[in-house]
């Protein structure tokens, strides 16, 4: 690479990011909703702009992933504006079940343990979040968010520390035990957690002030709720995407691989099995207590029989649908989870099955479950992995 | 003592048994699948439950009530075997999660398509015996004709598997085609066929646990008839051992009693809560099952 | 080259994110002005209401027939020409009675379904069924500005007008029931030994109040969880059963679902143990309950049982009871096989009573529908002739709904028959009196026969 080309591209690239400042500005007061946009255009742009700046992922691989999850956030939010609120809404709760399946996705891809427990470790977070807000009104949302991903960790800690010696089934059998338990717990102490009726949020969560203040008209969309809580959840993915990313690449990262692929080798070299593997079941466990958070929040409330076994199997076959061990696994299984119920209505709709039939009901169970069959049998890796199987050969051609 | 407490104490003992022998079933039928093709059967509940629906759906043809159960069984060895053939086969040798997964699938589309076929209304069942209990001076005794014959037809199944396993030659061929599959097939053992036995085999037995469970007098049969019992069988399973066939036994008929006294002293929630806590100690204590020979495997 | 390939797309992709911009800003420029106030889900030619229902899952054994029944009736309405015109659409989604389990895979929850209903748009939600599935979308309906119209649940949750202006109940509250129980058990059996079991949300301990204002004290009170009862297919019932057995009970009140009914019965009968049993109207309709037992026990087990009627039985005149069987064979698609000698369960009658209803203050609220100008009909207009036993009415301070009924016995394994037909009426408060109903309901309005 010679130095005069190195220099070039960034000069070009430094423009762009300039040139779209000043656009940026220019159109912020012509719009009805002009400084958002315009903000949300200009980070954009510089992210795009700071990607193609050269050797920038092999020097400073935190800042391009940085870029890269700004930059998807940025446009998802930009898209999420003009979405009608029941899509808004499908695409926070897509949003918040990613992160959970990026936790799983890192728990048996990364170092090969199997959970059938994260319903349960979602509902910790979820009546958390409920719980806390009942009690404590004035934290603000990102803080109660923190405190239940804490709560997550922890109990994952618990449940990970006697989990460390068993292998397979029978971690499969204690976490099973753990999700169907949860519920039975929940109603235990249904003082706190509202019996069967389950907790509702106080207040509705609204944006602050100088956020609205960014908006022109007097109308601001931003006024609706189900924007502001998709703009956070989408936001809090964005995180939760960034940190997990750099976690897989990590020393960390690679020590859970290598214990997956070869648990011999792995004590050889020096790492200390348990404490890796109590390690991810307590990074897979705070995921998944934040996304319950955020369900709460979105839903403005909370009920046990949510967080019961099938939930756990939902997210199962989610992760293994996405594709297993992949960080894209988790966000394609996270759209699949936002918009399935849409692709099955319009099914329903385009074959005349009466829809409320027995068959129409169940439609959702049989091709959930249908292709869960099909993907563990023929494509193991999931979406992502066929995907990358499929690429890999098309370069390998050319 | 006094009487009340005795009869209260036999009363949980009884109620405990009907259970335990329940949950020895379906830890038994785990175990079988497990010792013979090293696959966790999440659909070990949802596969009967269907061979029970196909076998009772013949009640409308006027058929009587044993007709009709060794209907269902015919179907259930042909539900086992098929699955094995079909979807089973193509996940040996691959890794753990796998065959979990698609076993999970397994049960979500058999409970769909349960559902979509004969609706998730409860269907009832005609009892043979009465479920009425016997009274002894006044007080019921948590024993009926029903439980009885409950009791004795698991404890006739699960003596009659753990035979054919220990003392049968075909038991020592499934046992063997598990362990050492290339070895058996040299010595002429057709392994293909006994692993499609095994399967077979542990749907047969579910759907005597199937039936039993919801020819009981006010649940009947839906789709989710078996999802409850397949927890606790699966703890009992995995407390007894994975390996062990009499463990999964003796773990299930256990695990039945105790829970019956928790629930008659505590409360129904308070069931699984204390079946977890039993199965996180058990597990503590000897992370392979308390009844698996961790050493020395026998053939 | 790959050099040459990221710069390119470097520059097209900030070529389009500007376009984008360009012409996002443009279209907010031109559509600023465009804005036209119309009421949501009504147009010249049809109004759109929706509602989320358990249509699968443990609720949904009889809870699935309530919303097709009122659909029914809408039909009827929309077949001779519709209000003032305009055609009803019933759009009812499927919520599992908010709990989502094997049964139910996949299917969205609550929320999930309001918001999709919301975005129709919808002019309101009719006959939403449960106490939880709707208290949680309370505050997004009203954020909307979408009437909550006769919730179907006898919670007191949906009388809160100050809050919830648009929020309505319909069916007597689980208080005023437990009530007028107590009135006619302190009356029929001044000193039995009364046993409570209730669902364990606002129906069992509302119920519950409800009696001790009324003047029973249970001498042994429990609470069942739907959720162990779901797990535990009925068992988890068992040991409350027990307990009042050998409390010796001769009475035993039941506030709770068709399925803890069931198990409740069931348990009772496996112990040999038989009290007067007293159920509340929404776990004691004889067709679903009686549905296990077909076959396997000589006698009914609910035979004799005493619970609360807010509709005419089939056993009376009423000529709403030939009313209903019309309209619901007149729609073969929500009701396969209806026929005259079809059983006319309190699932049907409910739906088509709501149903009712609803058209009727439809009618009442004029041409120009507005959602101001409907909610006023309803707070100022006194229906007096819908299928219940008492006339329907609101004010702007109470919001529940229907308030009185007569106490019935249950004669066989389809039907039941008041005891008295005395219907009484009263309050949600612990202090209210149970009087006999003065107003009765008169008939069928005349552009309904």
């Amino acid at each position: 690479m010679k130095l005069g080309d190195v220099r070039q591209r960034s000069a070009v690239s430094l423009a762009v990011i300039i040139v779209a400042t000043i656009v940026a500005l220019l159109i912020a007061p012509t719009t009805r909703n002009g400084v958002a946009i315009a903000i949300a255009l200009d980070v954009a742009v510089a992210c795009l702009a700071t990607l193609t700046f050269p050797g920038l992922r092999s020097s400073h691989p935190v800042v391009a992933r940085a870029a890269l999850s700004l930059l998807g956030v940025v446009a998802v939010l930009f898209v999420a504006f003009f979405l009608p609120s029941a899509s808004d809404f499908n695409l926070a709760t897509g949003a918040a079940m990613s992160i959970v399946l990026l936790g799983l996705s890192f728990l048996t891809g990364a170092s090969g343990q199997i959970s059938l427990g994260n319903s349960a470790f979602m509902g910790v977070g979820a009546f958390t979040m409920a719980i806390w807000a009942n009690h404590h009104a004035t934290t603000p949302i990102f803080v109660t968010l923190l405190i239940s991903v804490v709560a997550g960790a922890l109990v994952g800690l618990l449940l990970g520390l006697p989990a460390t010696r068993l292998r397979g089934p029978y971690l499969a059998g204690m976490t099973l035990a753990f999700a169907v338990a949860f519920t039975a717990i929940l109603g235990e102490f249904s003082s706190w957690t509202g019996g069967d009726s389950g907790l509702q949020l106080p207040t509705e969560a609204k944006p602050p002030h100088w956020l609205i203040s960014l908006f022109h008209s007097g109308t601001s969309p931003l006024t609706t709720s189900t924007l502001w809580l998709t703009d956070i959840s989408i936001v809090v993915a964005g995180v939760a995407f960034f940190f997990m990313a750099n976690l897989f690449a990590s020393r960390t990262g690679r020590a859970m691989r290598l214990i997956r692929d070869n648990d011999v080798a792995a004590e050889l070299v020096g790492i200390s099995l348990p404490r890796a593997r109590v390690i991810a079941f307590v990074v897979s466990s705070a995921y998944a207590a934040l996304g319950g958070a955020l369900w709460t929040l979105i839903d403005n409330s909370v009920s046990p029989p949510t967080y019961s076994f099938a939930l756990s199997v939902t997210i199962l076959s989610l992760i293994v649908i996405g594709g297993i061990g992949t960080i894209s696994g988790a966000l394609i299984g996270g759209v699949i989870y936002a918009y399935s119920t849409n692709v099955i209505s319009w099914i329903v709709n385009q074959t005349g099955l009466n829809p409320q039939g027995n068959f129409a009901s169940q439609l959702n169970g049989i091709i959930f479950g249908g292709l869960l069959i099909l993907t563990m049998l023929f494509a193991p890796l999931g979406i992502a992995g066929a995907v990358r199987h499929f690429w890999h050969r098309a370069r390998n051609r050319s | 003592m006094d009487a009340f407490l005795t009869s209260r104490i036999i009363a949980d003992v009884l109620g405990g048994l009907t259970n335990g022998v329940i949950y020895g079933m379906v830890a038994l039928s785990l175990v079988l699948i497990w010792r013979s093709t090293g696959v966790l059967n999440f659909a070990q509940g949802a596969m009967p439950m269907f061979a029970t629906y196909v076998g009772f759906a013949l009640l409308s043809y006027h058929f009587g009530y044993w007709l009709c159960a060794v209907a269902a069984l015919i179907v259930g060895l042909a539900v086992g075997g098929l699955t094995e053939r079909l979807v089973v086969r193509g996940l040996y040798g691959k890794p753990e999660i796998n065959p979990i997964v698609v076993m999970v699938g397994f049960l979500i589309v058999l409970e769909a398509v349960a559902a979509a076929i004969w609706s998730s209304f409860p269907r009832s069942l005609p009892s043979p015996f009465s479920s009425i209990d016997w009274q002894l001076g006044g007080h019921p005794v948590s024993l009926s004709p029903f439980t009885v014959y409950e009791i004795g037809a698991a404890i006739v199944v699960m003596l009659a598997v753990a035979a054919l396993f220990r003392f049968t030659n075909l038991g020592l061929q499934l046992r063997a085609s598990a362990l050492a599959p290339e070895v058996s097939r040299l010595l002429g053992v057709r392994v293909g066929r006994l692993l499609t036995l095994g399967w077979m085999l542990s749907t047969a037995v579910g759907v005597v646990t199937t039936i039993l469970v919801s020819s009981n007098f006010f649940t009947g049969l839906t789709p989710q008839v078996n999802d409850g019992i397949f927890a606790f069988g699966f703890i009992a399973a995995a407390v007894g051992g994975l390996e062990s066939p009499v463990g999964a036994i003796v773990a299930g008929v256990s695990l039945g009693i105790i829970l019956q006294f928790v629930q008659d002293y505590l409360n129904s929630n308070a069931q699984i809560i204390v079946a977890l806590v039993v199965l996180i100690v058990a597990l503590m204590v000897r992370p392979n099952g308390v009844f698996t020979k961790s050493s020395l495997r026998r053939v | 080259m790959v050099k040459s390939t990221t710069r390119r797309v470097t520059i097209s992709g900030t070529a389009l994110l500007l376009c984008l911009g360009l012409v996002t800003a443009g279209s907010s420029i031109v559509s600023a002005g465009a804005a036209v106030k119309k009421t949501p889900g009504v147009t010249a030619k049809q109004i759109t209401i929706g509602a989320t229902e358990p249509e699968t899952g443990i609720a949904a054994s009889g809870y699935n027939q309530v919303a097709k029944a009122a659909d029914a009736v809408f039909k009827y309405v929309n077949a001779r020409g519709g209000i003032y015109g305009r055609k009803i659409k019933y759009v009812i989604k499927d919520d599992c009675y908010g709990t989502p389990g094997f049964g139910c895979t996949g299917v969205p929850n609550t929320a999930t379904q309001t918001h999709s209903l919301l975005g129709l748009p919808v002019f309101a939600t009719v006959g939403s069924l449960g106490t939880p599935t709707q208290d949680t979308v309370r505050a997004l309906l009203k954020g909307d500005d979408v009437p909550q119209l006769f919730v179907a649940s006898g919670s007191q949750d949906w009388n809160n007008p100050h809050q919830y202006p648009g929020l309505f109940g319909w069916q007597p509250s689980y208080n005023e029931e437990s009530k007028i129980f107590a009135k006619y058990i302190k009356a029929t059996f001044p000193s039995a030994n009364v046993c409570f079991l209730g669902q364990g949300d606002d129906f069992g301990t509302d119920g519950l109040a409800g009696l001790i204002a009324g003047g029973v004290t249970p001498s042994d009170e429990q609470l069942y969880s739907v959720g162990a009862l779901v797990t535990s297919n009925g068992a988890s019932i068992a040991p409350y059963i027990q307990r009042f057995e050998t409390d010796k009970c001769t009475i035993v009140v039941l506030d709770s679902i068709p399925g803890a009914t069931d198990a409740a019965l069931g348990a009772a009968l496996q112990l040999g143990y038989s009290p007067q049993w007293v159920i509340s109207s929404v776990g004691s309709d004889p067709q679903t309950v009686d549905a296990p037992f077909v076959g396997k026990v000589p006698t009914d087990p609910e035979q004799g049982a005493i619970t609360f009627s807010y509709l005419p039985t089939t056993t009376t005149s009423s000529p709403w009871i030939p009313w209903i069987y019309k309209v619901i064979k007149a729609d073969p698609a929500d009701f396969p096989g209806f026929t005259s000698s079809s059983v006319l369960n309190g699932n049907i009658a409910y739906g088509a009573a709501y149903g009712v209803a609803f058209v009727e203050a439809l009618k009442a609220t004029g041409k120009n529908l507005t959602r101001a100008a409907f909610l006023h009909t309803l707070q100022t207009t006194v229906f007096s002739q819908t299928p219940s036993l008492v006339p329907l009415s609101y004010t702007n301070s109470n919001h529940q709904g229907l308030n009185g009924g007569y106490l019935t016995t249950v004669i066989s394994d389809s039907a039941t028959k008041p005891i008295t037909g005395t219907v009484y009426t009263t309050d949600s408060s612990s202090t209210g009196p149970v009087t006999v109903a003065k107003k009765l309901s008169s008939g069928i309005p005349a552009w309904l026969k």
